[in-house]
């Protein structure tokens, strides 16, 4: 049994609770909680915390710095990437161009994604209304083959 | 991922960075792929896609050549 079924019911029970907290951070600071501040959150211990974390990060869904702090809770970037996502006056990062339109579709919101040409910086202004996608002309272009996504996450 | 003017700026960018083409999606397919991926994230009851599930999440939106394989 993990220190996390002791007090929590089963690990599975916990990592939902500190998935639904660290996405309910991010979506009212804009930004993502350090971990020091989760025990408190989740009244669990540090110990638990970080566990819960490596095992979420199993899932791809979210990704850790090697300081332990989170890098990423997709579609949600912990720092400043290429890829703001503007919802009304609040500002999100995004990993990639379709984790930026993964926050509108997980949000249910209309955003505004001033993103950029990969290859020239090339202003290319995305908005999301009401369920449907406007603004630059386009493709996106994703690297590596979908079998070898997580050999390398981060030039995927 | 990334996102191009056109498909010619991904083949500069490739050149660029000396790598191969990889899978182009349409912003429309984009657009429908992020409401597939995320749309439940919030959901407590949500968990990662399986591989068929997520095979078939490609496949809805017609991602079905050998580049979109995940196993």
């Amino acid at each position: 049994m993990t220190s996390a079924n002791k007090s929590h019911g089963t690990a599975s029970t916990f990592d939902d609770k500190l998935r639904q907290f660290i996405y309910a951070y991010f979506i009212r600071e804009q930004q993502a909680p350090r971990v020091a501040e989760m025990p408190a959150a989740l009244s669990c211990s540090l110990r638990e915390v970080k566990d819960g974390l490596k095992r979420l990060a199993q899932s791809h869904a979210f990704v850790l710095q090697e300081n332990g702090e989170l890098w990423r809770a997709a579609p949600f970037s912990a720092v400043p990437t290429a890829f703001p996502v503007e919802i009304g006056k609040r500002l999100w990062w995004a990993n990639c161009i379709w984790d930026a339109l993964g926050i509108p579709a997980m949000l249910h919101k209309d955003a505004r994604i001033p993103a950029s040409c990969g290859c020239c910086n090339y202003e290319m202004v995305l908005n999301v209304k009401q369920g449907k996608l406007t603004g630059a002309k386009g493709v996106i272009h994703i690297a590596v083959p979908a079998r070898r996504w997580y050999d390398d996450i981060v030039f995927t | 991922m990334l996102l191009f003017r056109s498909e010619h700026h991904v083949d500069r960018w490739c050149a660029q960075w000396n790598r191969s083409r990889g899978g182009i999606l349409s912003l429309h397919q984009g657009w429908q792929l992020a409401t597939e991926w995320y749309a439940d994230r919030l959901s407590p009851s949500w968990r990662p896609k399986t591989v068929p599930e997520a095979q078939a999440a490609f496949a809805k939106i017609g991602l079905v050549e050998e580049f979109w394989k995940l196993a």
